[in-house]
């Protein structure tokens, strides 16, 4: 089945398509700002004219292009701010400014390809096997699944649960607006044509995170000119073999920490980074360890591979349940419905060809993105210096572009800016986003399951604790909340012990 | 993250307004839910159940936000790469790139998107104090061409050339 896959995706044609897609995410992901969920967001218009095979291709490539290009910016950017890609700054951008920038870009960009290969590997395998088991799972299995995937990303995200929960209850509301799936009634439409079909997730997305991010920067933006670290050229700025020996058993362990976290509805890849920098923190020993806070590699090495690994974790529950886990996979599912591919446990029988080559495509994108990322270090640099005025004017263009081109129509473009400035007030009161996005796909999915898990039992609630394997669910949601709320306070010290270091020094 | 940034006397109202606009969305459904017609062959908890529930949390939640403020317990603004935390906010600013957005949605048709995106490059570009002028101008009619010409010529995106470039045919597809 896989070979069938890498038949398809190894044609020439689509090989070119995986460059583009890879060359381009990471391009866009390297932007300031722009973190992974964006990327695929404002790429969205490139694929409507392709074909179904072409377009998943394009955005395997762009999904882990934009998750790299994230890592870049952290390293190089003198002012690192991104909160997902704050532990690969927190040592990458130390390492950069001692002059081993390079370095650090390579054991990320080396990292981050044995950690995909590692867990694509890993969702080859499991994801038939999970989806397998997935067709035997009942509406009642379903309401358990999506509740902790709600619960997870709207408390665990974001310094406030109850901002958290705010924006999950309005991604909740906006996701009702239009025909009711089950009976096919209208809510909140207040017999406005335009709301009939709903509210389309892209101008949700795109703006919340483009026109929202845009608008937020420009209201204080940093004038003055970009500082860039500069990379180092020359033999002593590659990996030196000391630096080998240091970076692949982070790689390893961060891929064995990333993937599970990513396969689990828990927070996606943010919590697996900041785990792995824990660990290696702890394992590190005698010199080394004292270089952490001070640009240790196995804090940009390990983090990274965790980054990528959890990506890749992600894409199980995503393609085998079709449930997303994180803004980004929200943006990807919103992608494959575009193409009327349904992710769910059917998918690999009904459309195992599409599904083979999207995963045969993950294989060929990692290796095209080690290919392209080391040469190219040096356009990433100039991308990052584009003078602000027109990088965020180019960001409201395509913005633009994007919510146009979902039906053609300008009034789109107004629900655009609404939902805009909706994201700039958000950020300026610190309610987190992505809660909303994920809300906005999850809330329809989990309202049909519960229904019908009701309209079986005729309206016994206690049914939804009926099966055991929703109450093995709720047990480890209850553990997982336990867990995180320890790991948030190891985080909050964490945080808190570079500026104390920094201060008594 | 830990600094704690002294905030004006004057930024709690902002937050609390927004925070009722939560509230006030979950009133809104909560008042209009009940309209939503039942068909009469629904057994189950039908199609009004889930509204109720969505909104009445937006009004908890929201109220919540409301006393948190109230006891001193503001947001965390978010933190970007471009960001001067301790600028204060530029409102004609974010004034105008919202003018220029709808400046932009009343060109596409009649004007043709080229033009309406390059108008609004330029406006956001000027408002973003880019410098010198004419060079933003260059820039925005170049990127509006190349992109209609990639998206509407190759990638086969309709976007409306307008009256302009009507006749040119590898800005159509």
């Amino acid at each position: 089945m896989l070979l069938e896959g890498f038949s398809t995706a190894l044609q020439p044609v689509y090989l070119l398509y995986a460059l583009g897609g890879v060359f381009v995410g990471t391009a866009v992901g390297v932007l300031p700002g722009i973190g992974p969920a964006m990327t695929v967001a404002l790429l969205m218009p490139i694929t409507y004219a392709l074909d179904p095979a072409a377009a998943l291709i394009v955005f395997a490539g762009i999904y882990y292009g934009g998750m790299y290009g994230g890592s870049t910016t952290s390293i190089l950017l003198n002012t690192p701010g991104e909160s997902s890609s704050i532990v690969t700054a927190l040592e990458g951008n130390k390492m950069a400014k001692a002059g081993r920038g390079a370095a650090a870009l390579a054991t990320a960009a080396i990292g981050s390809f044995v950690a995909g290969t590692i867990a694509t590997v890993l969702l080859t395998f499991l994801a038939p096997v999970v989806a397998e088991l997935a067709v035997g799972l009942g509406p009642v299995d379903y309401v358990a699944l999506m509740i902790v995937a709600f619960l997870t990303v709207g408390a665990l995200l974001g310094a406030s649960v109850l901002r958290g929960l705010a924006s999950l209850g309005l991604g909740l509301f906006i996701g009702m607006i239009g025909i009711d799936d089950s009976t096919a009634q209208q809510r909140f439409t207040f017999d406005n044509p335009t709301l009939v079909d709903g509210v389309d997730m892209v101008l949700v997305a795109v703006g919340l995170f483009a026109l929202g991010e845009a608008l937020y920067v420009a209201s204080k933006l940093r004038h003055g000119p970009v500082e860039v670290i500069p990379v180092s050229k020359g033999k002593n700025a590659w990996l030196s073999k000391e630096d080998w020996k240091r970076s692949w058993k982070p790689w390893l362990r961060g891929t064995f920490i990333g993937f599970p976290i990513g396969t689990v509805p828990a927070g996606g890849a943010d919590v697996s980074t900041f785990l792995s920098y824990a660990a290696e923190r702890k394992l590190a020993k005698g010199q080394n360890k004292a270089q952490f806070g001070k640009g240790a590699i196995e804090g940009v090495a390990g983090p990274e591979a965790a980054n990528n690994a959890a990506a890749a974790g992600v894409l199980v529950p995503l393609l085998t349940l079709g449930i997303p886990t994180t803004a980004t996979a929200a943006m990807m599912l919103t992608a494959f419905q575009r193409y009327q591919i349904q992710p769910g446990p059917l998918l690999f029988e009904n459309q195992g060809a599409l599904v083979w080559t999207l995963i045969a495509s993950l294989y060929v994108g990692n290796l095209m993105l080690l290919v392209l990322n080391l040469p190219l270090v040096g356009l990433w640099v100039k991308i990052l210096q584009i003078p602000r005025p027109y990088l965020y004017a180019g960001i409201l263009v395509f913005a633009a572009l994007g919510a146009f081109s979902v039906n053609f129509a300008a009034a789109d473009v107004g629900i655009l800016l609404v939902v805009g400035i909706l994201g700039y007030f958000m950020r300026r009161y610190g309610y987190p986003v992505a809660p909303l996005v994920v809300a906005m796909i999850l809330g329809p999915m989990f309202e049909v399951q519960l229904r019908r898990s009701l309209q079986l039992s005729q309206n016994d609630p206690t049914a939804l604790f009926s099966s055991p394997f929703a109450v093995v669910v709720y047990v480890s949601m209850a553990l997982i909340f336990v867990g995180s709320w320890w790991l948030r306070r190891r985080q909050a010290a964490l945080e808190a012990a570079p500026v104390k270091d920094e201060l008594s020094v | 993250m830990s600094t704690q940034v002294s905030t004006p006397a004057k930024r709690p109202t902002g937050e609390i307004l927004f925070a009722l606009v939560f509230v006030s969305v979950g009133a809104a459904g909560l008042l209009t839910a009940g309209s939503i017609p039942i068909p009469p062959s629904e057994t189950g908890i039908g199609p009004r159940a889930f509204p109720y529930i969505v909104c009445t949390m937006l009004v908890l939640v929201g109220s919540g936000i409301v006393a948190q403020v109230f006891r001193g317990k503001v947001g965390q603004a978010e933190e970007s790469e471009d960001l001067d935390v301790n600028a204060k906010t530029d409102w004609l600013a974010l004034a105008k790139l919202a003018g220029f957005v709808v400046l932009h949605i009343f060109l596409i048709e009649p004007a043709g998107w080229p033009v309406a995106a390059a108008v609004l490059f330029s406006g956001a570009a000027w408002t973003l104090e880019a410098k010198p002028l004419w060079k933003a101008v260059i820039i925005s009619v170049v990127l509006a061409l190349v992109l209609q010409y990639v998206f509407g010529g190759l990638l086969g995106v309709s976007l409306p050339p307008g009256p302009l470039l009507e006749g040119v045919p590898f800005f159509n597809g």
